[in-house]
């Protein structure tokens, strides 16, 4: 049976990455709605910061750019989640005889593919707004940190969506917690401009330390955290292994949880 | 023998049994996606975190002439678009999603008090959000407000709210022929945060957008407001408001008059069963 599920799964886990991006691919129009807020609210940011400092400039990009994985990988997985619960198939797939974390699995690694075209999407209008060279220490460190962010974030993603095959608030959590990330995350400012008291809620998440090693490492100028760059680097790493560790836990939580409950809360929406 | 032709019954319900039955059951038919917890989240929750968000950037930014005062006004005004815009456009989706577009296209029911009276419970979440967004602006943003604007300022949010919910019904109509209202409802929900002035003058934008700004009952709302607040001369005001009323007059016109015409457009291209 163990030897079944390990073929088994890494198959569904191809056949739902196969079915989102033909998904995709059949109605590329989504894209649209998802990388809309993020070209707005980067764009809205650069127009603000744009007569302070170059550096700030920089802010609006990684803010939009992570803003597109955000809505990427939380509105893209979780709503698919959501979408599963109306459609009546959350059941059958949680009935499966295959962790619904591997169905999970390949919408959020295509969710993190196109959230970093959103992020590419952002980079260009708002570099193009800007006319002229960004000033980033080392454009090949910015590239590669700049996936780093996006692969943390996509991180919370998964934890999130797990939460929320259990939650019928799901919805709720995506449209009114956005803000609040962006801002506990420091998006697209230093987290160091917020009251000392949300500090621990901000290092909770990967992503923040991701921002904060990509901005002390290529930022021109930026302080950063007293730990450096590697400190950084070594917190991204650990909260996110944590947070798969946690979301993978939690999905074989939530389908034995579901299953005892026969059906549960998976078929409220 | 002369039969007597029966007499036809009366087939069109009222304008106004139209117009409150709609209004009433909106919420439970194509405005359910609008629950309790989300109405409350958008109205107290979301209004908040998106000022604070703004609030930071201008905090950062410290440029004078976007200080967080005018970015908090900005975005207390701009919340509303999620109530006048997002929810109008998604009763298309709904009524596609449940079915019932093709009847209702075919029922003798007034177009005019049908959607009218779909915008009546966003309008007054829209008028909820948007005092709950000055309340913030002004009690814990500490923008600067003076007794004596109530009155105006309480004009120009109704008649922003009024406004834009034209505006959203408009959409709604362009909606009815594109597969989904979601990606026009997403762009013109976000389009207000650059081209409306909610965060920035218009005059920093290139002299196309700021045109296009200016085709926005929004962005005459918030230069309205922002004019109330700032003990504007009677005349200015005057004036904004007459632009968000000719702009939110003129956005009915067009969602009532191009009505048919978007129809026509969903019946001939069966977009109206496409979602």
């Amino acid at each position: 049976m163990t030897v079944v599920r390990s073929v088994v799964g890494p198959r569904v886990f191809l056949a739902s990455l196969r079915i989102t991006v033909l998904q995709f691919l059949a109605d590329p129009q989504w894209i649209i709605g998802s990388a809309a807020a993020p070209v707005v609210f980067a764009l809205t940011a650069f127009e603000i910061y744009r007569f302070s400092s170059p550096t700030l400039v920089l802010f609006s990009i990684l803010g939009g750019g992570m803003m597109s994985m955000w809505a990427q990988t939380l509105y893209g997985s979780g709503w698919a989640t959501s979408q599963d619960r109306f459609l009546g198939t959350l059941e059958p797939t949680l009935g499966a005889p295959v962790g619904y974390v591997w169905v999970v699995a390949g919408r959020v690694v295509w969710n993190t593919i196109s959230g970093l075209l959103g992020g590419a999407l952002v980079f260009g209008v708002v570099a193009l707004a800007y006319g002229r060279p960004l000033p980033v220490k080392d454009p090949a460190l910015f590239a590669v940190l700049f996936v780093v962010v996006m692969l943390a974030l996509s991180t919370v993603g998964l934890l999130f969506t797990a939460l929320f095959v259990f939650s019928r608030y799901a919805g709720f959590v995506q449209n009114i917690g956005e803000f609040t990330f962006y801002v506990i995350t420091g998006c697209m400012f230093p987290i160091l401009i917020l009251p000392f008291w949300t500090l621990p809620f901000s290092l909770a998440f990967p992503a923040t330390w991701a921002l904060e090693a990509l901005r002390a490492a290529t930022f021109p100028s930026y302080g950063g955290l007293s730990w450096g760059v590697a400190g950084d680097l070594v917190g991204t790493l650990a909260l996110s292994l944590a947070y798969v560790v946690a979301s993978w836990g939690l999905y074989r939580w939530v389908v034995r949880y579901l299953s005892d409950k026969g059906g549960g809360t998976a078929d409220d929406y | 023998m002369t039969t007597e032709p029966l007499a036809r019954p009366a087939l069109r319900p009222s304008f106004w049994r139209t117009f409150w039955v709609n209004a009433l059951f909106a919420p439970r038919t194509s405005l359910s996606f609008m629950r309790i917890d989300f109405i409350v989240g958008q109205v107290f929750i979301l209004s908040f975190t998106q000022m604070l968000f703004f609030a930071y950037v201008a905090e950062l930014a410290k440029n004078p002439t976007t200080p967080v005062s005018y970015v908090v006004i900005g975005n207390a005004v701009a919340t509303m678009t999620y109530a006048t815009v997002f929810a109008i456009c998604g009763t298309t989706d709904s009524e596609k999603n449940a079915g019932t577009m093709e009847h209702l296209l075919v029922s003798p029911a007034n177009r005019i008090a049908l959607y009218l009276g779909r915008g009546v419970v966003p309008l007054l979440i829209a008028l909820a959000t948007v005092t709950v967004s000055m309340v913030y602006a002004v009690d814990v943003f500490h923008a600067p407000f003076a007794i004596s604007a109530t009155f105006p300022v309480a004009v120009s949010l109704v008649l922003t709210v009024v406004a834009m919910v034209g505006f959203g019904l408009l959409l709604a109509g362009v909606a009815l022929w594109l597969r989904s209202s979601n990606q026009i409802a997403n762009i013109f929900l976000f389009i207000g945060f650059v081209l409306a002035g909610a965060n920035f003058p218009l005059s920093y934008l290139p002299v196309p957008l700021q045109w296009a700004g200016e085709l926005l009952p929004l962005t005459w709302g918030i230069a309205s407001l922002r004019a109330a607040l700032a003990g504007a001369s009677g005349s200015t005001v005057l004036f904004l408001w007459g632009m968000t009323a000719l702009e939110g007059g003129v956005a009915y016109a067009m969602a009532l008059g191009l009505w048919q015409v978007f129809e026509r457009q969903a019946t001939r291209t069966g977009s109206i069963v496409r979602f």
